[in-house]
């Protein structure tokens, strides 16, 4: 059994806190994606995971055992670098093998292994050929590989695809995808996509500044964000966040938004969700994906200050700056540049943030 | 840095592309070629006339004491005389062994010795930087001082004997340098103290150069520590390890300075290298036909040496590109 | 301020042509982008715009007149570069200022250049922060501040904010369309994202083996592909591509799961193309004949949901699907497929599109 916990995990380099005190668990046979800008800790994480770095504080657990101070050779996982870290003065066979024969197996199995494993990862034309001068392409393919073969129950893999060109990606997407099917490891996956981390993950961890800020299904992250930033992170666009305050006018509650001098009214359960915090200040979420151009009184109005139509989609911005807000269609939207555009947000698609501390009111 | 908005620098972008760069060069190298000939003439010249004058020489009996002067050397030409004397030269023959010996002895030390020091600084350590610069001082120091140092140590009433009889707890009195055998052992102690940093320094740039990923890489795939020097590391510094190799041993042969300063080549011709028999014969004896035939035989020696290092990095090279 | 025209260039290396005949024209303050996967010739083409590289053969038009044998200081083309390129330890004033104090332009003059750049972009509150402290916007027009003091023809922009995280980089790219929209100058862009080029281009060239495939607007080229490649290259998910099965007289793609009977298929159509986006799923009824389609995978992304289709018995091709929403689909279930008879594309022999 591996799963992996990470137990009040803290990592310091100098005055720098990479990591605080984080708690994680990735469950055995998992696909989780870590999640976050850059700088944000997602690295340093999978480091200690791997054990290339060592906790300040706290513990690593592969299933019952402790690991924390067990040296990276040691801990057997599998590791893809973000530059594929090929063996450049071997063959791809020769790569393919290394850790067959460090590990001291025969030259037969080797061989049996490493067919095996390339013609699953399409290598087995250029199985003999000198890595030098193999497209990046391939170079990780042969990164995976190599240390898929091995059958390592935890396998990392840090960025793979950021250097792989678009169309390629989406091939190595559904491959890793396989690859997992076939092997069941527990395989963590950093990246700083969340259109990756959504396709590929059965559940992402989102991180910032070196905090856990959510770990749940990519539905879960994107429908019930914990707070503000993740809210922002997830989704493409992220989620329209406008500040205002809490204004009750009888037994109805409105947000305000004073820079735009206009007011929303909130759906009940939102405003009995509300009663639990004290601050009136709140900011007012909703999805791009959830706009709907509407004239009926109740809704907000912004000017139309950009459109972009990238494919079957077409992004429209609206407002500036704080007051911006963007809406995503499915096919053309028939809007004039400057003008002044009425919407609201879709029935129950509204969700609310306290100001100060950004969590979600629920 | 200067004036990046600039149009002149071509985009190392993402996507790496083929530019034309390796084509231009290659029509750039040629233009270059014709530019520099008048200079490269000169050169060639200059290191030509010094060979040619003593080929010339090594063919005759000639000797500034003879009275002509050395175009007219011709007068007292002996053909390969020079040639045949030193192949029948016992002293000769002694002096090569002796370099040889000696060769032999301190390269391959100094360079485990080094290689050694390297692998152990590629690690973090307390204290790494202040280790680092203590090891370089013995390159740093002029080597006749070195000399003059090691003759001090290595006295009879000196340092070393007296570090020995502390740790043996009896009175010892070895005669180092006037002990044939043993001089020749302080001389070579003498050129690993000198030259094992050197080894070090090659050797460190080489290791240093090898992408810390791959080593942890293979750190991941299971390679215990002297596997990965012997799949990853070793592989990937076999090149600077000839050069490293190449240039002690080249350096080595042209041993003059310390040696003489410490035993001037004795007791006898004990610690008589080449080089100090060179001298020897060109002061004292003032055969200049000879030394100069002797000369030119070293140089073929170096060149082969030379030569042979070359190839096997040309191969290598070959090896890569293939 | 330039239109830039190149005429039948074409350029090798050794063995490859790595730009083959292309002739375009860029028009003056366009955003123009050049899109293509690795090695097509998009480097190529910007080294040889801005005078970098000359071309083997044919001509380049810098507003009508020929460059193609002047060196690049003579055609005063901004470079911007990747990751922008600011010098940390100045500030955006300085930065700004560089250029010009670089070629000892006397100082009331550089004051009024960059008076007018800061105005232009909208900078003036940020010129005394050092770069570190301005955002990824901010910094792009600093960027680009520095680069319009210079009072060049045109910017050439080779993938500039590849590095940048992906989030980042959909700010960016509407920032920079804005910068371009206000300061009106002509912007070449290369970019190896899709969705980057259709974002901001005016119009795009797409490229091939150092070949111009096809230019248009983003939406022209998205809807109406010049060829099969062209169409697989934009979107995603990929369009659905399959190829034309003949049964005496009936007609099926995509392994008999559709049928085109009742479609008006050109004469010499060989493959069809449906976008993700218009292909439809409903349940299957007792009504539906034909072949039965199962879901093999749902990717649930939040705004839209991508389902994987295929045949039930003898599965070859996947079709896949873009659906609106988050419905609730289980992997298994038998659906029926369905497509507007407008949004199909036909290709011919020779991956050529046939327009209707």
């Amino acid at each position: 059994m591996s799963d992996i916990r990470l137990e009040n995990l803290t990592k310091r380099f100098g005055s720098f806190t990479a990591i605080e005190n984080m708690n994680l668990h990735i469950r055995d046979g998992e696909f989780l994606a870590l999640l976050g800008p850059s700088g944000c800790g997602k690295s340093t994480t999978m480091n200690i995971i791997a054990g290339m770095e060592k906790p300040t504080e706290g513990k690593v657990h592969f299933g019952d055992r402790e690991v924390s101070r067990v040296p990276m050779g040691k801990r057997g996982v599998g590791f893809v670098f973000q530059n594929y870290a090929i063996f450049t003065h071997m063959t791809v066979r020769q790569n393919l093998e290394y850790g067959l024969r460090m590990n001291g197996l025969p030259a037969e199995e080797r061989k049996r292994k490493a067919n095996e494993m390339a013609s699953f990862m399409e290598l087995t034309s250029m199985l003999e050929k000198p890595t030098a001068g193999l497209s990046v392409n391939i170079l990780q393919r042969i990164a995976i590989g190599r240390s898929a073969v091995l059958e390592p129950a935890i396998f990392l893999l840090d960025e793979p695809l950021s250097n792989v060109d678009a169309a390629f990606r989406s091939v190595m997407r559904y491959e890793l995808k396989q690859l997992q099917r076939r092997f069941k490891q527990t395989m963590v996956y950093v990246t700083h996509d969340q259109l990756e981390a959504m396709t590929m993950a059965d559940r992402i961890a989102v991180m910032d500044q070196g905090v856990l800020q959510q770990i749940g299904t990519p539905l879960e992250v994107y429908n019930n964000p914990a707070n503000v930033f993740v809210a922002n992170f997830i989704g493409a666009p992220g989620m329209n966040l406008l500040e205002g305050s809490l204004v009750s006018e009888g037994d109805r509650l409105f947000v305000n938004f004073a820079e735009l001098q206009q007011k929303i009214e909130l759906p009940e359960s939102l405003a009995t969700a509300t009663q639990a915090v004290k601050s009136r200040d709140v900011v007012f979420g909703f999805r791009p994906e959830e706009v709907e151009l509407d004239t009926q009184p109740g809704g907000l109005t912004l000017p139309a200050t950009f459109l972009e139509r990238i494919g079957a989609r077409t992004i429209l911005h609206l407002g500036k700056d704080v007051c911006e807000v963007k809406a995503v269609f499915e096919n053309d939207v028939e809007v004039m540049l400057d003008s002044q555009v009425a919407f609201r947000p879709a029935m129950g698609s509204e969700r609310l943030f306290e100001a100060a501390s950004g969590k979600r009111i629920s | 840095m200067s004036n990046v908005d600039d149009t002149a620098k071509p985009v190392a972008s993402g996507t790496v592309e083929k530019t034309d760069s390796h084509f231009h060069a290659y029509g750039k190298n040629r233009l270059g070629l014709y530019l520099t000939l008048p200079a490269q003439i000169l050169v060639l010249f200059i290191a030509l006339f010094p060979l040619l004058m003593q080929l010339y020489i090594s063919l005759t009996d000639w000797t500034p004491l003879t009275g002509v002067r050395w175009p007219q050397a011709y007068q007292l030409w002996s053909g390969l005389a020079n040639y045949a004397d030193l192949l029948d030269d016992d002293r000769f023959y002694g002096a090569l062994w002796r370099t040889f010996f000696i060769i032999i002895v301190a390269v391959p030390i100094e360079f485990f010795l080094g290689l050694a020091m390297a692998l152990l600084f590629m690690d973090e350590f307390p204290a790494k930087r202040l280790f680092y610069s203590a090891l370089l001082v013995p390159m740093m120091i002029v080597p006749a001082v070195a000399g003059y140092m090691f003759f001090l140590l290595f006295q009879s009433g000196g340092p070393i004997n007296q570090l020995l009889s502390l740790a043996l707890g009896t009175k010892v009195a070895i005669s180092w340098l006037s002990d044939p055998d043993l001089a020749l052992a302080a001389v070579i102690i003498s050129d690993i103290w000198q030259w094992t940093p050197l080894m070090f320094l090659i050797l460190l740039a080489g290791l240093l150069g090898v992408p810390s990923e791959q080593l942890k890489a293979a750190t991941l795939l299971g390679a215990s520590p002297w596997q990965r020097f012997l799949t990853i590391l070793l592989p990937k510094i076999k090149a600077i390890m000839v050069i490293a190799l190449a240039i002690r041993t080249i350096e080595l042969f042209k041993i003059f300075d310390t040696l003489y300063i410490m035993t001037a080549g004795g007791p006898g011709v004990a610690t008589e290298t080449i080089s100090v028999f060179i001298f020897k014969i060109t002061t004292q004896e003032l055969v200049w036909g000879y030394v100069a035939a002797l000369a030119l035989l070293i140089l073929f020696t170096l060149s082969v040496i030379a030569g042979l290092a070359m190839y096997f990095l040309q191969r290598k090279k070959r090896e890569v590109a293939a | 301020m330039a239109s830039i025209v190149f005429e039948n260039v074409t350029k090798a290396f050794g063995d490859t042509l790595a730009v083959d005949n292309v002739s375009f024209e860029i028009k003056d303050n366009e955003f123009f982008c050049f899109f293509g996967p690795p090695l097509s010739g998009k480097t190529t083409i910007l080294r040889l715009m801005l005078g970098l590289d000359s071309p083997d053969s044919g001509d380049i038009y810098i507003d009508g007149q020929k460059v193609t044998q002047l060196g690049a200081a003579e055609r005063n083309m901004a470079m911007v570069f990747q990751n922008l390129a600011l010098f940390p330890h100045m500030t955006a004033l300085d930065n700004i200022r560089f250029p010009l104090v670089e070629r000892r332009i006397p100082e009331p003059q550089i004051r009024a250049k960059v008076e007018e750049a800061s105005d232009k972009l909208h900078i003036k509150h940020i010129l005394h922060k050092p770069p570190a402290q301005l955002s990824g916007g901010e910094r792009q027009r600093v960027a680009i501040a520095r680069a319009l003091v210079r009072d060049p023809v045109a910017y050439l922009m080779d993938d500039p904010i590849s590095a940048l995280d992906a989030r980042l980089r959909e700010e960016t790219r509407v920032e920079l369309k804005r910068i371009q929209r206000e300061i009106g100058h002509t912007l070449v862009y290369v970019t190896h994202d899709q969705e980057e080029a259709m974002s901001v281009a005016d119009r795009m060239a797409i490229l091939k083996d150092g070949h111009v495939e096809q230019i248009g607007t983003p939406i022209e080229i998205y809807d109406q592909p010049a060829n099969s490649y062209v169409a697989a290259l934009l979107g995603a998910p990929r369009i659905n591509l399959f190829n034309v099965e003949e049964h005496g007289k009936t007609w099926t793609a995509g392994d008999g799961l559709l049928d085109l009977q009742s479609e008006n298929v050109p004469l010499g159509t060989k493959r069809i193309g449906l976008r993700p986006e218009n292909l439809k799923i409903r349940d299957r009824s007792d009504k539906d004949l034909g072949e039965p389609a199962q879901v093999v995978s749902v990717e649930p992304l939040g705004g839209f949901t991508v389902v994987s289709v295929a045949r039930k018995d003898n599965a070859n091709e996947v079709f896949r699907a873009m659906l609106r929403g988050q419905p609730q689909i289980d992997v298994g279930t038998e659906v029926a497929l369905g497509w507007d008879p407008s949004s199909m594309l036909f290709f011919d022999e020779g991956d050529r599109a046939i327009s209707i």
